[in-house]
């Protein structure tokens, strides 16, 4: 309770209870009654006598009950209110956020989306008769998990099976739908059958948006329909200490292929400094641990973040990623079998959900080279000294050789195929690496040669080019080559790509524009460049091998995030797939004729396994992985479109009066000392 | 009675209740050795016809009493000895201070009536009966009357008796206790609202082997005050003050006091054997003279 005017009761009160008090204090004019004795009387009244005048201050009911009555009153000038919630009477949207950071666990026990839960079912406890709502849970996906309806019990039902997920958060889908359903009820409104514009007379939707506002494309979304000023942002969040795995990667050793490196990154997002071991498990076995020594996150609240939500974006190139960072690398050891690799914080914090990751790690295997080429000393050289299995053949044998013997069904059976001058179209799924010719496919066109050109720009991050001056290459010419507008370029000329990469159809290529060897004019072999006699050269050999073939052997295999669909080949043998959820339960899948299927409920972290699997999809990962949910920070302002939404805490609420309740409460405490003063009852 | 007695109750007694009243007599619980010889049988041995006892002869007794018989036949000497036939002097003490002329009916009038319907039994049957009036000390009296035709006396008396003065029962007791050394009954008839204690008064009386009574009176108005908000209660006797606010808790309070007031006189006569009454204004007058005094053994 509140009082919109303070010193009103101050005021009132000292100019009241003070003359009140006083005329207690008065003698009272008394009738002269004539008794027999006051003998009797004057003991009777001995005990009031004492101590006067506090005594009778003190049993003076009728006194008490007056200045009651003068402090309601002055309350009641002071005009009181108290904060509750807004009775809404018209239509409302609810839409409630399911993401991963609404799992965590606010100071009263209860999560972030149980109190989103309960905030809403209060709002629509206080709903107008003829009000209705709609309900729709959002995180990586909306769902309408209530159409308008006006049945409040209903409504609650419908709030309270909202479960928690763990998936990103994004609202512009929740937003389309609540659109489209506002949309429908206006033109099926009270004038049905009508010409019903958009700019109906109908209310306004309200759309309460219940989120701890970490909410990723809110810097893209576009709101057609709804009106930005009937939406309010309901925080239900205040915690904002947390620590958790934002990326982790497990791969062996391109040496060693039984060896295996896992590194994790671990930010911390919270204000505190943090201090905890990050475990490693394989197999649920214990395999490691190490110290994680992290410094406080921002403190301050995230500008960015609360203006434009940009922030939030995970990929957003020119914006720090929020929080301190610390790198965990786990000493390598020998794992030469396939299994499930657990990196585990123990450290308790608001999410758990981003506390553990998981890896699936495939059985080691060489790398398998094909070299197709007339005849190429220097890459017969330098391939041999690289850990990998070489098998050479020519541009013939490699046209005229049969499938089976290149490819196991779609995918081919080499993790590498170099390409040494000769362009084929005769390409399965795998790794293909093209010295002065191109793969046969579309958009990929080797031109006419460029001579005296020089290399002026190259991308020397990227993880083919480390270590390799490429300033020092000195080339005689290149074919100027044209390239899906997909492919990356690694080297560049003045007037065409010099090395370029790029993936299509499960395959990835990298492309050369100019081959070690090239012709003269009577078409003898000549070295077109020096390259070859430098030191990087077969470091650069390293990086390319390494790179093209790691992603297909050697690491863990890509990880899922929540939410994300899982393609799974059906087996030949089985007509059902049944997947086991990392927390219990399972989803029977009936993929039909259909030789993959998708699993799209991904929607919790974990080790997700396959029965019957094809091989190598025995199991798979999902992990949250992602800084926007894990920094689960309340943000206290939205920009949505151009109108900023600021955050209110729980319910909207509005100051309703009191002074009606009070005056009541006066007038019976008056009627109570009337009858009291009547009666004589006490003293 | 006398038709003339009759007529002289002067509307204390009704001529029927005096009737009644002629089949009563008061008893004591003590011997008393009266002032003359009376109608009353005495424990002392005397010169009544009613022969009691014999015994041995010594120089100096009365001859007329010697019994011939028993010396003729045994030839030694006996005294007959005869019941003693006294009087019994009877005492009203009557509060009339200020306020007793307080209640409906008065109690004034009540002790008045009381006073007059004892005084009645004892003339009757030969008593001597004193009537005092007794405020701020004995104020008027009625001295030793006896016999019948004194009726109409007692009853003027008590008529004419006005309230007025303050209560000051230790110093009518001991007016009263220095005036009348001979022992008798003694009846005090008030309120008992005096300021100055009771205990005082009966103690002159306690001394003098009085067969005490003491009459407490109250009116209704006592009993059960009707009052109501803030009053300034005056004393009719002496003007005193009191400021009070009349609750339900303070009625109460008062309503204890007067309960312990009682209960401490009555404990304090009781251990001295003193006969406590108690009675109330709007208590028939007649039920009190008829059957609660006889229940005390006051009157057979």
């Amino acid at each position: 309770m509140s009082f919109l005017s303070g010193w009103t009761i101050a005021i009132a009160a000292g100019l009241t209870v003070p003359p009140l008090v006083a005329l207690y204090f008065l003698k009272l004019k008394r009738g002269i009654v004539p008794v027999s004795s006051t003998f009797l009387w004057k003991r009777a009244v001995q005990d009031l006598h004492v101590n006067a005048p506090f005594q009778r201050l003190r049993s003076n009911l009728l006194l008490f009950l007056q200045l009651l009555v003068l402090l309601l009153a002055a309350f009641v000038l002071g005009k009181p209110v108290r904060q509750a919630i807004q009775k809404h009477e018209d239509t409302l949207i609810l839409l409630i956020d399911q993401s991963a950071s609404m799992a965590v666990v606010e100071e009263d026990g209860r999560s972030r989306l149980e109190i989103a839960i309960d905030e809403a079912k209060r709002i629509v406890n206080r709903m107008d008769d003829k009000a209705r709502a709609m309900v729709i849970a959002f995180c990586d996906r909306a769902t309408v998990v209530s159409s308008f309806d006006t049945d409040r019990a209903a409504l609650e039902r419908k709030l309270e099976s909202i479960e928690q997920t763990e998936s990103l958060s994004r609202l512009s889908e929740a937003i389309a739908l609540a659109e489209a359903y506002s949309q429908n009820l206006i033109i099926a409104g009270a004038e049905a059958g009508a010409d019903i514009a958009p700019t109906s007379a109908a209310p306004p939707a309200t759309a309460l948006i219940f989120s701890d506002g970490r909410i990723h494309d809110l810097g893209t979304l576009n709101i057609q329909r709804l009106d930005t000023s009937n939406m309010q942002l309901v925080n239900v969040a205040e915690r904002s200490d947390n620590v958790g795995i934002t990326s982790m990667s497990a791969r062996r050793s391109y040496e060693q292929p039984d060896v295996l490196n896992v590194f994790a990154e671990v930010r911390n997002f919270g204000p505190e400094s943090a201090s905890f071991d990050a475990h490693l498990y394989v197999d649920d076995q214990h395999r490691d641990v190490q110290i994680v020594r992290l410094d406080p996150g921002s403190t301050e609240a995230d500008p960015a973040s609360e203006t434009t939500g940009a922030a939030l974006q995970p990929h957003e190139p020119d914006v720090p990623l929020p929080g301190s960072v610390a790198s965990v690398a786990f000493d390598p050891f020998d794992y030469g079998g396939s299994g499930v690799v657990e990196v585990r914080l123990e450290h308790r914090d608001a999410l758990e959900a981003d506390n553990r990751a998981w890896a699936v790690i495939d059985p080691p295997r060489h790398v398998k080279v094909l070299l197709v080429s007339e005849g190429n000393l220097f890459l017969e050289r330098v391939l041999p000294t690289l850990p990998l299995q070489i098998e050479v053949m020519t541009p013939d044998e490699y046209e005229s050789t049969d499938q089976e013997m290149l490819a196991d069904g779609d995918r081919s059976k080499y993790d590498l195929v170099i390409f040494d001058r000769h362009s084929t179209d005769r390409l399965y799924q795998g790794g293909y690496f093209f010295w002065g010719a191109v793969p046969l496919i579309d958009g990929v066109v080797m031109g006419d040669p460029i001579d005296d050109e020089i290399i002026f720009n190259w991308d020397d991050s990227h993880p083919v080019l480390r270590h390799v001056p490429v300033a020092n290459i000195e080339v005689y010419q290149w074919n100027r080559l044209e390239l899906p507008s997909e492919a990356e370029t690694l080297i560049e000329g003045e007037s065409s790509p010099v090395l370029s990469y790029f993936t299509r159809g499960g395959s990835q290529y990298l492309i050369c524009a100019f081959g070690l060897l090239a012709e003269d004019e009577v078409g003898q072999p000549m070295m077109n460049t020096f390259w070859v006699f430098k030191p990087h050269f077969p470091m650069f050999m390293y990086n390319a091998v390494a790179f093209l073939s790691s992603s297909l052997s050697a690491n863990a295999r890509m990880t899922t995030r929540p939410g994300d669909p899982v393609a799974l080949a059906r087996p030949p043998t089985a007509d059902t797939l049944t997947i086991r959820r990392p927390r219990g339960g399972r989803d029977v899948l009936v993929p039909g004729k259909v030789s993959t299927a998708h699993y799209a409920r991904t929607r919790r972290v974990g080790v997700y396994t396959v029965e019957p699997a094809a091989p190598g999809q025995e199991t798979f990962a999902v992990n949250l992985f992602s800084s926007a949910e894990s920094n689960v920070r309340p943000s206290s302002v939205l920009t949505v479109g151009t109108s900023t939404l600021e955050a209110t805490k729980g319910s909207q609420l509005i100051n309703e009066p009191l002074w009606p309740h009070l005056l009541i409460a006066a007038l019976v405490i008056l009627l109570i000392e009337w009858v009291i003063y009547n009666k004589r009852i006490f003293v | 009675m006398t038709a003339e007695g009759r007529q002289h109750g002067n509307g204390l007694l009704d001529p029927e209740f005096m009737n009644r009243l002629d089949q009563l007599e008061i008893v004591s619980r003590k011997i008393f050795r009266g002032k003359m010889r009376g109608e009353r049988r005495s424990k002392r041995r005397g010169e009544s016809v009613e022969f009691a006892d014999h015994r041995n002869y010594v120089p100096g007794d009365d001859l007329r009493f010697l019994d011939w018989n028993i010396l003729a036949r045994l030839d030694r000497l006996f005294l007959k000895l005869f019941l003693e036939e006294e009087d019994l002097h009877i005492s009203l003490l009557i509060d009339v201070s200020k306020s007793m002329d307080w209640g409906e009916p008065g109690k004034s009038l009540y002790v008045r009536r009381v006073a007059a319907a004892l005084a009645h039994i004892g003339l009757s049957n030969f008593d001597r009966v004193s009537l005092y009036g007794f405020a701020d000390g004995l104020t008027c009296q009625l001295a030793g009357v006896r016999g019948r035709r004194r009726v109409s006396k007692v009853m003027e008396f008590l008529s004419a008796l006005e309230c007025d003065g303050g209560s000051n029962l230790a110093e009518a007791c001991k007016q009263f206790a220095i005036r009348h050394p001979q022992p008798g009954i003694v009846m005090i008839l008030s309120d008992f609202f005096d300021k100055g204690g009771f205990e005082q008064g009966f103690r002159y009386l306690l001394g003098r082997n009085f067969d005490l009574y003491a009459m407490q009176v109250l009116s209704p108005e006592e009993l059960e005050p009707e009052l109501a908000g803030d009053l300034q209660l005056r004393d009719v006797e002496d003007d005193d003050l009191a400021e009070v606010t009349i609750s339900r808790a303070l009625l109460n309070r008062y309503k204890r006091n007067l309960e312990a007031y009682c209960a401490s006189i009555k404990e304090y006569c009781t251990r001295r054997g003193i006969n406590y009454l108690f009675t109330s204004t709007d208590t028939p007058f007649d039920q009190i003279i008829l059957s609660y005094l006889r229940r005390r053994g006051l009157l057979r």
